[in-house]
């Protein structure tokens, strides 16, 4: 544990209130590695994290690929831009990716990235750990898109992949498989992952970095990875009992041998409903850094807040079956009951946000324009989640177009915006660049206005009837004009994103100058230089609240005690 | 089908009216939706409207001092209570509308069997009549007219009990504001009781596969005396082919 020995603190001698300032490594073996070779062999935090938001970013261009395709699909009735085949494939990885390699890794980057500088620790509990981790990640990910080269194509029973059209007889073919496999390696490089923050958290803490005084992101992290703990096994579990129905002939989900194919779908939305979570809470916490900070106030009912996300993880384990009511086969009050619970803390935390921009001097730059664009339609796919959350109106609106406009909502609107704003927040970290301004808020504009064109009018053709997952409609049920709108929508997003990714590669080389401290941040991670050295800190402020470095930048506005 | 505002305007809220009776609880339930959710959205919006309109710095006050409070106990006792009691009366109208929508009668007008299986539908009458039809009769998204039929009396309590020969479907219809999923296992019996005769479309709506979006077919509301009339000139066990002339 030659680490935490490393750490600074007061040392005895030292003059009684100044920070000693000493080299954090003892010794520097040689050269560092650089360029690839520092890709594959580093086991350092922020290395990781980016290796983590950079794949998980390629993965989201590459699902948001298929998705242009499946919206070009769409565009006109009886369309046969692709085979329905080819349709069920873009769907099933569309989805897959997006959850897998996408938003869930995306947040774990962000968690090794940020967490430690945060919590003011020289790296992650287990560096080498780590470093195993993102390599099950980028194989899962390769695994399950490598399933578009084999020769039945990727697999094609939805994300979801419901028994028994997943088994040997309805899926043959390697893509199925690859699908399950890939799945099971980022499960695991998931469950992993959570081991490590979870350790991180509870033993690297700074000295006076108690656990009321950890910023909110780190609370949410430290929340989700418990979820990661409980959802991620179930699932890994499930897929093995899925891969030894197809190899082995066990009937664990053949109704031809006794098996029950309801049993998959309980396994699955136990997992399923703790992963929207999971895909959720990190994002909620990216947002409120990026309010606090361009509001230069602490956040408002902090304590709160922190009830409010563990309320949260923990009703999340119980509403699974709100995806099953249209089977028959679960008790529905009980989960429409908690479901709708569900709804409580989360409106906590929208006072909260409004509370931390009352009376603050709130910067609108990019990072907070789409902190903005993310309260706002989330707050959209909250209500339509209540509408969702009774059992009567699901009936009406379950696998219709309604909900795909309702997770969008949330995922996209919700997730993905706060992914845009963690881009813009952190990047000057990342890189000691500023990213540029007027580039964010093109992409911002673009990924506005093409998001809403896409999934609002998919509100009203769920109402319509129209359901998903089909890969071809008729053209007499009033559903043409909407899908239309529907696809320029998606073409503007696609459109969209380019201005970000111009901006990331231009920037890294000629983007201002961004200092340590760019935001007039509160939290520890600018309390450092940009990008950190080995190790992170050369010195600590005092940590006396969950924002020690406003307290040492700004002394007379301390947070004002009281109500 | 209306425009989506005029749907708005109307009470349904977006919904579109459906034929059954099991309608106004799903109508009831949007409205006290709408009701609590309108408002409260609206709120939470003028909120943070409000927070970026008068709160962020414009230039000329770059050096205005932001407030730095964080708790009012009161306050966020009142934005968790207040909730609370919302998501109970939400809950309160749910529960007896659910109970009503998936209640099962112990004496039915008619029992029907619909079968769904890969890709296409069977519709078994208590004769042992059978109405059948598959993707292959009707290879054209645009066209309805060699889906199978399902024939059912309006005002009658009908009751369908939902299997599959294989994987999971689903047996949807729009203007009935209602489906329930067919999972082999799973013993799934629902009642239907339909307000309003005419033909209606109804589709498998659980992926099931690479001609999922072709398994669709017909439902044919008509009055008891037609209804029985049809029935009795059903012979037993005979099957009737959707695109198939005998």
């Amino acid at each position: 544990m030659t680490i935490i020995q490393d750490r600074p603190g007061p040392q005895p001698g030292a003059p009684h209130g100044t920070l000693v300032e000493e080299p954090l490594t003892e010794f520097v073996p040689g050269p560092r590695p650089r360029g690839w070779v520092k890709f594959i062999t580093s086991t350092d935090h922020k290395q990781i994290g980016l290796n983590y938001m950079v794949t998980a970013f390629i993965g989201f261009l590459t699902a948001g690929l298929m998705a242009e395709g499946m919206r070009t699909q769409l565009i006109a009735p009886n369309n046969h831009f692709v085979t329905p085949d080819i349709y069920d494939q873009l769907l099933t990885m569309h989805g897959t990716i997006m959850l897998f390699v996408f938003l869930g890794p995306f947040a774990f980057g962000l968690a090794n990235y940020i967490v430690p500088l945060q919590i003011g620790a020289p790296d992650m509990a287990f560096p080498r750990f780590n470093n195993l981790s993102y390599w099950l990640y980028l194989g899962g990910f390769i695994v399950m898109t490598g399933g578009f080269l084999t020769n039945n194509g990727a697999a094609n029973f939805g994300w979801f992949g419901y028994a028994p059209l997943t088994n040997a007889i309805h899926a043959p073919g390697p893509g199925a498989d690859m699908w399950l496999i890939g799945i099971a390696l980022t499960g695991f490089s998931g469950i992993f992952t959570a081991v490590n923050t979870i350790t991180t958290v509870f033993c690297l803490r700074a000295p006076g970095m108690v656990m009321f005084r950890m910023p909110i992101f780190v609370w949410n992290q430290l929340v989700t990875m418990f979820l990661v703990l409980l959802a991620f096994p179930v699932l890994t579990s499930a897929l093995g009992l899925l891969w030894a129905d197809r190899h082995l002939n066990t009937h664990f989900y053949e109704p031809g041998g006794g098996g029950q194919p309801i049993l998959w779908q309980h396994l699955f939305w136990f997992f399923g409903h703790p992963e929207v979570y999971i895909l959720a809470l990190p994002y909620f916490g990216v947002v409120t850094e990026v309010i606090a900070t361009m509001s230069k106030k602490p956040v408002f009912g902090y304590k709160g807040m922190i009830g409010a996300t563990l309320s949260i993880g923990g009703l999340s384990m119980g509403v699974w079956a709100h995806h099953m009511y249209t089977t028959g086969a679960v008790l529905l009050p009980f989960f429409a009951a908690l479901s709708l619970l569900i709804a409580v803390p989360t409106g906590i935390k929208f006072f909260n946000w409004i509370g931390t921009m009352w009376r603050g001097t709130i910067t609108l730059n990019t990072a907070m324009l789409f902190t903005v664009g993310f309260l706002a339609m989330f707050l959209f796919g909250g209500i339509t989640g209540v509408v969702l959350a009774q059992p009567p109106l699901d009936f009406q609106l379950h696998n219709t177009y309604f909900v795909v406009a309702h997770f969008h909502y949330v995922m996209f609107g919700g997730s993905v915006f706060a992914v845009f704003a963690s881009i813009y927040y952190w990047f000057p970290k990342y890189t000691g660049r500023m990213l540029d301004e007027r580039l964010g808020k093109l992409s911002f504009a673009l990924l506005f206005i093409g998001f809403n064109l896409t999934f609002f009018p998919q509100h009203d053709l769920g109402l319509r009837g129209m359901s998903r997952r089909i890969a071809v409609y008729d053209s007499n049920l009033g559903y043409n004009f909407l899908n239309a709108l529907s696809t320029t929508g998606a073409y503007i997003t696609g459109i969209g994103v380019i201005p970000t990714l111009i901006n990331i590669f231009k920037s890294m080389r000629t983007g201002a100058i961004a200092g340590d401290n760019p935001w007039d941040g509160q939290t520890l991670e600018w309390a450092t230089s940009s990008p950190p050295p080995d190790h992170n800190f050369e010195s600590l402020p005092p940590i006396r609240s969950e924002r020690p470095l406003w307290d040492a930048n700004h002394p007379d506005e301390l947070t004002r005690v009281g109500h | 089908m209306s425009s989506l505002s005029g749907r708005l305007l109307a009470t349904n809220f977006g919904s579109p009216p459906g034929v059954t009776v099991g309608d106004k609880y799903v109508r009831s339930l949007w409205h006290i939706t709408y009701y609590i959710g309108t408002p409260l959205a609206a709120l939470v919006v003028g909120l943070i409207i409000w927070c970026l309109v008068r709160y962020r710095v414009k230039p000329g006050e770059e050096h205005r001092v932001p407030a730095q409070f964080q708790y009012h106990i009161p306050l966020e006792v009142a934005y968790t209570i207040i909730p609370l009691i919302l998501v109970a009366v939400i809950f309160g109208f749910l529960y007896g509308g659910e109970d009503k929508i998936t209640n099962v009668s112990k004496n039915p007008a008619i029992k029907i069997t619909a079968e769904g299986f890969q890709w296409g539908w069977r519709f078994t009458y208590p004769n042992g009549h059978q109405e059948q039809g598959t993707y292959q009769a009707e290879t054209n998204i645009n066209s309805v007219a060699n889906l199978p039929v399902l024939y059912m009396p309006a005002n009658e309590t009908v009751q369908i009990r939902l299997i599959s020969d294989d994987v999971d479907h689903g047996f949807y219809i729009p203007a009935f504001l209602f489906q329930r999923d067919m999972i082999p296992g799973v013993n799934n019996v629902v009642d239907l009781n339909v307000t309003k005769t005419g033909t209606y479309l109804g589709e498998c709506d659980q992926l099931c596969g690479v001609y999922h979006s072709y398994m669709r077919f017909k439902v044919d509301v008509m009055p008891p005396s037609t209804f029985n009339s049809w029935m009795s000139s059903q012979a037993p066990h005979s099957i009737t082919n959707a695109g198939v002339h005998q």
